[in-house]
């Protein structure tokens, strides 16, 4: 009995001895494992579920003045292979065409030794969808922002381009590049066995994309200018064309158009295409720069609105020189009569009386040979002799606008301060850039349209008998095919030879044509300026290139933004 | 004698409310990252729609889609201005 009693004990102390000894075994592994090992596999499961993550943010959006969308970003998928992980080569083949992919290699082991092969760009987001449902293996997706334009090649100068990465490398994008690029953070995420995915800390998006910018450019206005603009391009088989459409009140610009132009998503192959000629390209102006001759010796008042000069017959000998009147007067003009017809003789006389140092100071503070301070990259600040250096004949010709060098905006600058009664502002395309408070919700940044006057050129008499002078040039003088039915109009047309590279003498055959002009005339609600340089075929003049383009911009311009028709007159009589 | 039972009764359901826990915020993890994958890929299809739609309104297409049509500006004589 007690034998037997000794084996049960004997017996239960050895099962206890080894249910405690695989205890003990297991508790050994466990700190072995969770002590020792502990900062090897702590390390390896690190790298198996940790991953860092770079959220590229959304660039910000490019709008129009009425807000509509003229840039922005879309998500595009990256698709590649995994050669390594893909078991059935065919099924993923076949499943891709279905999908409009295709894949060149005709066996897995053509990829070589790699574990990623792209093999599709710019995939949309439901074709991704529809291979993700086929729940393939060895197929990988990538993200990326890609810049889309919905509008085309219209506003291709102002927009600008971005690289393949995003950054901005011309126009809007590249000025605005810091704020529509947005903060680029690293997050964590963490996977597990079955590859899902679990966020460390949520992102909210609208805190780190970019801002939107709002341009001033009205995209209605954009699109007539552009079209009536490629037209006259065309027709003349002109080298180059370039049309301003600027608001005078504030200086803002409503429509910049360069051509040739290019789609702001293709490839660009020639790179000076991309070159606004609106603000880099200088050119010498002829007569539409007489403006700035009359409104510096009016307001000198070296002359009156009432003097005459005699025009010597349409041919005036200086310094070896003889300049030439195309339209000649017989006998003796007024200042007014001067510029309606453009008379060269007549600037010239008035040009004498004002004087060089007088001449040179007006040029200056109308804004030529600066900078006109432009919100796009690129502008020049055209070509102008020191006065000190002006030879017999400079003064001259710079008064009917040629041996100057301007730029378009340069131009229609002048033309705005004229007609904001005498007040230079600066141009502009930014009208406010959108900021994110810290809720992420947008506010606009509403002081950039704000302050731009830059500095009084001329007194408001001054700039209303210019005013009155443009507008009866428009009526009775050269520019009568800029008339408009319905309003009244001031401008000038300017035909100025170019210089021959070859002869380094101003050229016969080259010329550029250009109307500089606003409506309604003696309180303008905006500025255009047409700019046809090297135009082919016999008519050349900016009488018949630039005017006829001038009226039909500033005509469906007037009628889009309702501007109320002031030539009560003319529209009766039309009617009648 | 209940007392040792009571304990691990205890600890048995220590440690089970805080797998329940961890188990709970697991879910709830899976759930907040579903539902921001699911959320940043409604914010994308709605850019892409934006898009569609400025493209389609795209003024080039329309003046092409009037041209196609041969919609022209009304004459200004036939329009009648009501008050």
């Amino acid at each position: 009995m007690r034998k037997k009693k000794i084996k049960k004990i004997n017996r239960k102390t050895a099962l206890i001895f080894v249910i405690m000894s695989v205890f003990f075994l297991l508790f050994a592994k466990l700190v072995y494992v969770q002590i020792i090992l502990h900062g090897k596999i702590n390390r390896t499961v690190d790298k198996m579920i940790n991953r860092e993550n770079v959220e590229t943010p959304k660039r910000g959006d490019i709008l129009d003045f009425n807000r509509k969308i003229l840039a922005t970003s879309i998500k595009k998928y990256t698709v590649f292979l995994d050669p390594k992980v893909i078991k059935d080569f065919n099924r993923v083949k076949t499943v891709l065409a279905n999908n409009g992919i295709k894949i060149k290699e005709k066996q897995l082991s053509d990829f070589g030794n790699t574990s990623y092969v792209p093999i599709a760009f710019n995939i949309n987001m439901d074709i991704v969808d529809k291979i993700k449902k086929e729940q393939l293996k060895g197929i990988g997706f990538v993200t990326k922002y890609v810049r889309q334009y919905p509008e085309g090649r219209l506003l291709a100068h102002i927009l600008g381009i971005t690289d393949s990465d995003g950054n901005g490398l011309e126009g809007i994008e590249k000025i605005c590049n810091e704020s529509l690029s947005g903060n680029t953070i690293m997050t964590k995420i963490r996977r597990d066995g079955c590859g899902r995915i679990i966020q460390d800390k949520l992102v909210n998006q609208s805190k780190t994309r970019g801002q939107n910018v709002e341009l001033s450019i009205d995209r209605t206005i954009q699109f007539i200018t552009e079209e009536e603009l490629r037209k006259v391009f065309e027709k003349y088989k002109a080298k180059k064309a370039v049309c301003i459409v600027q608001d005078p009140k504030d200086g803002k610009i409503l429509a910049m158009v360069s051509l040739p132009d290019f789609d702001c998503s293709d490839k660009i192959k020639d790179i000076s295409i991309l070159r606004n000629a609106a603000i880099s390209d200088v050119y010498e102006p002829g007569s539409t720069f007489k403006i700035v001759t009359v409104a510096a010796a009016l307001e000198t008042k070296k002359v009156k609105l009432s003097d005459t000069f005699y025009l010597e017959n349409g041919k005036f000998k200086i310094a070896d020189h003889t300049i030439r009147d195309d339209h000649k007067i017989q006998g003796s003009a007024s200042l007014s009569k001067s510029m309606e017809m453009s008379s060269n003789i007549g600037m010239v006389k008035i040009a004498q009386k004002l004087g060089s140092e007088n001449f040179y100071e007006y040029i200056r503070k109308f804004g030529f040979y600066s900078l006109a301070g432009i919100d796009l990259p690129g502008e020049e600040r055209g070509l102008l002799m020191d006065v000190k250096r002006w030879n017999a004949l400079t003064l001259p010709t710079v008064s009917f606008g040629q041996g100057i060098g301007v730029t378009a905006l340069q131009i229609i600058n002048a033309y705005s301060a004229i007609a904001n009664d005498g007040i230079l502002t600066k141009p502009c395309v930014i009208k406010k850039i959108e900021k994110l408070n810290a809720d992420g919700e947008t506010e606009m940044d509403g002081n950039i349209l704000e302050s731009r006057e830059i500095r009084r050129v001329v007194s408001t008499e001054t700039a209303h008998a210019i005013k009155k002078i443009l507008k009866n040039t428009v009526e009775l003088g050269t520019g009568k095919s800029a008339k408009i039915n319905g309003y009244t109009v001031g401008g000038k047309t300017g035909t100025a030879q170019k210089v021959d590279p070859a002869t380094k003498t101003y050229s016969t055959k080259h010329y550029t044509a250009s109307f500089c002009g606003m409506v309604p005339a003696m309180n303008p609600a905006f500025v255009i300026l047409v700019v046809v340089d090297e135009p082919k075929g016999s008519s050349y003049y900016a009488a018949s290139v630039a005017s006829p383009v001038f009226a039909n911009i500033a005509r469906r311009t007037a009628e889009y933004l309702g501007i109320e028709k002031d030539d009560v007159t003319q529209t009766i009589f039309k009617h009648k | 004698m209940y007392k040792p039972f009571l304990t691990i009764i205890f600890i048995i359901f220590s440690v089970f409310v805080y797998l329940w826990q961890q188990n709970t915020s697991m879910r709830f993890a899976y759930k907040v990252s579903n539902l921001q994958t699911e959320y940043n890929k409604i914010n994308a299809e709605n850019d892409l729609l934006r898009l569609k739609i400025n493209s389609i309104l795209a003024l080039e297409k329309m003046y092409k889609v009037a041209k196609e049509k041969n919609l022209n500006r009304p004459d200004e004589k036939t329009i009648v201005y009501i008050d």
